[in-house]
């Protein structure tokens, strides 16, 4: 069986990480996942929000909608309400529009992507079937000297039937 | 915990809405708190909602200050370098997804390609491959004769010659199944008529094999030639 790709989820203290490689890990994860909730907290309930990081080497992320500016002009100056006159609600509402737009695109890629997942480990299923049946399907590394040869040189065989098999394929397009 | 799939995009229901937003509002703050701690940083977060007059903010009114003040401090392009707003989050994240999809298809495209050639190794024919297939089919095959070849050559190093010949004396007792049609022949051969030869052959492997892999089952047996085998004898096209 092949080697799990990462250990999955494992319970951490929340107390700074010792190790400096593990925390770089971390924190590149969970700033881009932080990012991520508060995109779709944007989107799901339609609040302005505003973040700020530091990286552990003092280099600065943020994250905010409309602007990080305007979050942080906003709050600096107390103001329990943004700006509001018709010309900025026209441009909320071209932002939104385009915001929807964008949303519905990830969406589809995402569902293709889980698709093509799925797909994946179907065949995968499928293979794991057939190697139950058929020894020649096993991992090379599995199989002893003999069958290797026999093996290889089935291939070899195959080989030359499938670049016949085009080239007649190939003739009669070109005939046609 | 029940977790319902969530479409992206504002939720219009008030109450449900209401709820969301609680739930991960308050989510938020854990994450931005537990980044800080993990990864001993510097970090605030502000939310303004309609539900509220002032913000919420972590860590406090006076750490947010603090960060901004942080903020500021650095030059316009340090600022600007890692700042996005929704827009260009979005598009990140779409660029991203994209990539994994193409490595996805990729690698399933792999899959299925083995699948044909394993296929066409027993006897189902090439018929109805179209050439993008056919080539897949012959890198394929290029590229595992190769790895057979490597495995082939470290094991003859390790093996020392005489073991070689024994196993394959062993091999020389097997029957060599019958043959199949012939590629050549452009009328397509439809795959059941394959099918059986395999399981005609079910024959549990010998005790005494050289070989040995530890399987038990019965299976259908791979022929095995003599020792100088002639491959037409069982290649199955």
């Amino acid at each position: 069986m092949a080697k799990k790709p990462s250990l999955g989820r494992q319970k951490i203290a929340i107390s700074k990480i010792p190790k400096k490689n593990h925390l770089q890990v971390t924190f590149s994860k969970r700033r881009s996942g932080l990012f991520k909730k508060a995109s779709e907290l944007c989107t799901l309930c339609g609040v302005d929000i505003g973040i700020i990081v530091f990286s552990p080497a003092s280099k600065v992320f943020s994250f905010g909608h409309p602007e990080v500016e305007f979050i942080i002009e906003r709050f600096l100056a107390q103001d329990p309400a943004p700006p509001d006159s018709g010309e900025c609600r026209l441009i909320e509402a071209h932002r939104n529009a385009n915001l929807r737009d964008l949303n519905g695109i990830l969406t589809q890629v995402l569902e293709e992507l889980e698709a093509e997942r799925k797909r994946g480990e179907a065949l995968d299923e499928m293979r794991r079937e057939s190697q139950r049946q058929c020894w020649w399907e096993a991992p090379i590394d599995e199989l002893g000297l003999c069958e290797l040869e026999q093996l290889g040189g089935s291939m070899e065989e195959l080989k030359k039937n499938v670049m016949r098999w085009i080239n007649e394929l190939m003739k009669s397009e070109n005939s046609s | 915990m029940t977790r319902k799939k969530v479409t992206l995009a504002y939720i219009a229901n008030d109450a449900a809405r209401k709820a969301t937003f609680k739930k991960r509002k308050n989510g938020l703050m854990k994450k931005v708190s537990e980044l800080s701690t993990l990864c001993g940083i510097d970090a605030c977060a502000i939310v303004y909602s309609s539900y509220q007059a002032e913000p919420e903010v972590w860590p406090s009114t006076l750490g947010v200050h603090r960060a901004i003040a942080r903020f500021k401090n650095m030059s316009e392009m340090d600022q600007s370098k890692r700042m996005v707003n929704q827009q260009e989050f979005i598009r990140q994240r779409i660029v991203k997804a994209e990539e994994q999809l193409k490595k996805q298809l990729h690698e399933n495209r792999e899959r299925e390609i083995v699948q044909v050639m394993y296929r066409a190794l027993v006897g189902e024919g090439l018929q109805g491959l179209i050439i993008v297939d056919l080539n897949d089919l012959g890198w394929m095959l290029d590229k595992t004769g190769k790895e057979i070849e490597e495995r082939i050559k470290k094991l003859k190093k390790s093996t020392p010659s005489s073991e070689q010949a024994a196993s394959a004396e062993l091999q020389a007792d097997k029957a060599a199944p019958e043959n199949h049609a012939a590629l050549n022949d452009v009328v397509a051969v439809e795959a059941t008529q394959n099918q059986p030869w395999y399981m005609d052959l079910l024959k549990p492997r010998n005790e005494g094999d050289a070989l040995n892999l530890g399987r038990n089952d019965p299976m259908p047996s791979y022929p095995y030639g003599n020792p100088t085998p002639s491959w037409s004898d069982f290649y199955f096209p």
